[in-house]
């Protein structure tokens, strides 16, 4: 018995001793304190400076209509922009994941192409290509169009910036899965619509989502490549974020963060989204 | 339904997965395709199904050629290696789906395919698992799951790639009897691809044995095993002796060489390196006392145990039966 009972005291001692974790807690601690400085005070901030002058200042800078229109403007430039940029998505992942055809790998980098160009550069593009000293910029102004610096200018730049979204979120997911499940699908008699609708699509949902948000956020809180082609004419080609800087640089602090507040809540939302699709998606898979 | 393959090849690249491959299955027969990894068993079953296009040749069912027809006409009930099943679907929607995306005049009612579904989920003996989802399943059960779903659109041809193969040993050997018991029921053409040479021989009528996109030899169990045509066959099917001689090399199985204590009339000295007892057989491994070769020998345990040999006695082998194949077949033999 007493062999036995000896180490006890031992144990208790080192229990007793157990060092500090040290490491761990200054990681933390560093990271904390990195996010603090660049994420939650900025943020704070922006919500601070928005209420300072009262909640009816706020509210006033919101309904005010030049802000009022740039939020119209942003509203509809998303819903034209991530419909079409879903439905792009779905088709260039399907093909992608899917089928095998000549030029795959060049598809897969033109995707990619406007995450790796600037912004600006992006709305360059159509400045050369539609403004008046443009490529088609004669014949647009014969036909009295206008593209740049009008709102199907700042559209165009923000399907643009935003194609990527989905399809990035798509393809590895599918090519992850495999063909399998589809020629299952067809050596069961399913045409292209059935196995669209009933195996692929169910199979990435929980991606797809993931896609059309991030997809949104984006569209939403654009500003370089919306900013070459807008022309900054307020109430009518002026976006929120646009609005924003304009209001910014006229020293009219309320009101630029309390639009900017806005876009803030939306990176809130957008965030509980995203974790929210995450944890079904991780219940789904598990 | 009988199946022609007519002068078949198919290349991927470079690569030469079928070559000018014809073979002939006959309605209600249960066909092996055996062969090693990337001999081109599972494209010829893919081929069979409709899933890849041959490059040249042809695939007639019943006399008809395929090559007009689109996938989903072909009436061919596919198992995929890992099963497949859709993984977002319960296992009754899985086993219905055939039925469900048919087009409206030929698709069945709610009661009719509830009726079908369950049925089929009766026969494959998993009725009780109807709600559950793929991945609560077992890889046994999900096999099982993924028969009744390619039964269930009532296929003129059932097609088994690896059906065994992610399972383990003793799930594999019930699923193989069942599967033959099935057969035997429904007298479906089946065509299954295996790498398991016991497996083939087990459960088929006629084993198909394919090597480096070429079809080394077609025959019963019994032929190809007691007779291969080829060194190939000899060599892929069970164990197999390689014994140099004059002009080639003599093929002898281990169980066809007897052993003596003392010498016969052609027979050979060898010493006894080691005896490894298998439940009721004993593998003898024997160096040649004239070459050194090494050589394996095995035979029933009761037999070792009369003879009294232990590691590093002497014992007289002679081949009860071989085969000799010249030089340049069996030059062909190492190059595979």
């Amino acid at each position: 018995m007493a062999t036995i009972a000896s180490p006890a005291p031992l144990v208790r001692a080192t229990a007793r001793r157990k060092p500090v974790p040290w490491v761990p807690i200054a990681l933390v601690g560093m990271a904390l304190a990195y996010l603090s400085l660049f994420l939650f005070v900025p943020l704070f901030a922006v919500f601070f400076e928005a209420l300072k002058k009262g909640w009816g200042v706020y509210v006033a800078a919101i309904r005010e209509p030049d802000a009022w229109s740039a939020i119209k403007l942003t509203l509809l430039a998303a819903t034209i922009a991530v419909p079409l940029n879903l439905v792009f998505g779905v088709a260039a992942a399907w093909a992608i994941a899917k089928f095998d055809f000549g030029g795959k790998s060049l598809l897969i980098t033109l995707i990619d192409l406007p995450f790796s160009v600037s912004p600006v550069i992006s709305g360059l593009i159509y400045v050369l290509m539609f403004g008046l000293q443009g490529w088609f910029g004669p014949w647009l102004a014969e036909h009295d169009l206008k593209v740049v610096f009008a709102v199907p200018g700042i559209v165009l730049a923000t399907v643009f910036v935003t194609f990527p979204f989905v399809a990035r979120e798509l393809i590895p997911l599918m090519q992850a899965q495999g063909r399998e499940e589809e020629e299952a699908a067809v050596l069961l008699g399913a045409n292209a619509w059935h196995l669209l609708w009933r195996v692929t699509l169910p199979n990435v949902k929980w991606g797809l989502l993931y896609g059309v948000i991030l997809c949104n956020a984006r569209a939403m809180g654009e500003f370089g490549a919306v900013s070459v082609v807008s022309g900054h004419v307020r109430g009518y080609t002026n976006t929120l974020p646009l609005h924003i800087e304009i209001l910014y640089n006229e020293y009219n602090f309320a009101a630029a963060f309390a639009c900017a507040s806005l876009l803030a809540l939306l990176a809130l939302v957008t965030l509980v989204l995203k974790s929210l699709v995450e944890s079904r998606q991780a219940k789904e898979s598990s | 339904m009988s199946i022609q393959v007519a002068n078949v090849s198919k290349r991927f690249g470079t690569f030469e997965a079928l070559h000018d491959v014809s073979l002939d299955i006959a309605p209600g027969e249960l066909v092996a395709l055996l062969g090693p990894s990337g001999s081109g068993k599972t494209t010829l079953l893919r081929v069979i199904a409709g899933l890849e296009v041959p490059d040249a040749g042809r695939i007639l069912f019943d006399g008809d050629d395929t090559a007009g027809k689109r996938v989903q006409e072909r009436e061919v009930g596919f198992v995929f290696q890992h099963y497949a099943l859709f993984r977002h679907m319960t296992i009754f929607e899985n086993v219905a789906f055939g039925l469900r995306v048919r087009p409206r005049t030929l698709r069945p009612s709610e009661p009719e395919i509830t009726r079908r579904v369950l049925r089929l989920l009766k026969l494959v003996q998993l009725d009780w698992l109807a709600d559950r989802y793929p991945h609560q399943l077992s890889g046994g059960q999900r096999q099982r799951i993924a028969l009744a779903r390619a039964l269930a659109i009532e296929p003129k041809v059932l097609l088994l790639d690896e059906p065994f193969g992610a399972l383990d040993a003793k799930v594999r050997k019930e699923l193989r009897r069942w599967l033959r018991r099935l057969h035997d029921e429904i007298q479906l053409t089946s065509v299954f691809v295996t790498h398991d040479q016991e497996e083939a021989l087990e459960v088929a009528d006629r084993v198909v044995v394919v090597n480096h996109g070429r079809i080394e030899q077609v025959g019963t169990p019994e032929e190809v095993y007691d007779h291969p045509a080829t060194p190939f066959v000899y060599e892929f099917l069970g164990n197999v002796n390689v014994i140099e001689s004059e002009g080639g090399r003599d093929y002898v199985r281990p169980h066809e060489i007897e052993v003596t204590a003392g010498p016969e009339s052609g027979s050979l000295a060898a010493l006894v390196d080691h005896a490894i007892k298998i439940g009721p057989v004993v593998r003898l491994e024997v160096s040649r006392r004239d070459t050194g070769e090494n050589l394996e020998v095995e035979l029933p345990r009761d037999r070792f145990d009369r003879l009294g040999v232990e590691t590093g006695t002497v014992v007289w082998l002679r081949p009860r039966r071989s085969r000799f194949f010249p030089q340049s077949a069996s030059q062909e033999a190492k190059i595979a």
